[in-house]
């Protein structure tokens, strides 16, 4: 797994000050007790947390589960992938 | 008077874990994680694979970013999700207990195929694989859809257990 990515170069869309959010979305298949446990596993939360992250992406549509540097959430995100959750990134409002 | 006893498909068994399934559940296990490998390593704009390979970046603006993570990151999932399977294929195989990480690609490896299955069949929330009907033309589909559903569920079950 790489642990680097691409410095953004000549970038006009994205600023280097504000952090970037993963989100994970609502879809119709992962079940939600994979969705739990495998916030629980990537990112090391607790039960009561993953489970209301889990409660807010199926009841809400999506959740903020991560955010950081541009590096760090592309991680997240890639990590989230393999575990086959739909998990996309912007940078924060 | 017999006694039955429960046996969940996937246990805790000294300090690891234990498959209780028989041979043709193994069988289908194996021969739909080849499927499975054959489609990773096929065309890349298969529809069928849409879920397993989603975009990072959802905004349009942010559309030059997720070319770059597909063509850095796609490879990676590829080669990630072949690893996976060969492990499962060999924790099939393997004398109990097995450990957290043949257990790991195992739940990730269900997973897959469910992403791969429900995006064919087009599954919506309140979809219940129970309930299609002997005469609809997908039930074989909608059938191992309801079995990989029910082994990933004790699968993760058993792991959540402490």
């Amino acid at each position: 797994m790489p642990t680097e990515v691409e410095a953004p170069t000549g970038d006009t869309t994205t600023s280097p000050d504000r952090p970037w959010v993963v989100l994970v979305w609502n879809d119709p298949i992962n079940l939600m007790s994979y969705v739990t446990f495998v916030l629980q596993k990537v990112f090391g939360y607790s039960l009561e947390k993953a489970t209301q992250l889990m409660l807010d992406v199926h009841e809400k549509g999506r959740a903020a589960v991560s955010s950081g540097t541009r590096e760090k959430a592309e991680l997240d995100v890639f990590r989230l992938h393999e575990h086959g959750l739909w998990a996309t990134m912007q940078q924060d409002d | 008077m017999a006694r039955w006893q429960f046996r969940p498909p996937v246990e805790r068994y000294r300090g690891g874990f234990r498959l209780n399934l028989d041979d043709e559940e193994r069988d289908l296990v194996r021969r739909l994680l080849a499927e499975m490998q054959q489609l990773l390593v096929g065309s890349s704009d298969n529809p069928a694979l849409a879920r397993v390979f989603p975009a990072a970046y959802h905004l349009p603006e942010h559309a030059e970013h997720d070319a770059e993570y597909q063509r850095l990151m796609r490879e990676e999932l590829v080669a990630s999700r072949l690893t996976g399977i060969l492990m499962v294929s060999a924790a099939l195989d393997a004398k109990p207990p097995l450990n957290e990480g043949q257990m790991s690609a195992l739940m990730q490896g269900l997973n897959g195929l469910r992403l791969v299955l429900g995006t064919v069949l087009d599954v919506s929330e309140d979809d219940d694989p129970a309930e299609v009907t002997d005469d609809h033309p997908q039930v074989g589909e909608f059938q191992l859809y309801g079995f990989l559903s029910w082994l990933l569920e004790w699968t993760v079950r058993a792991m959540t257990e402490t």
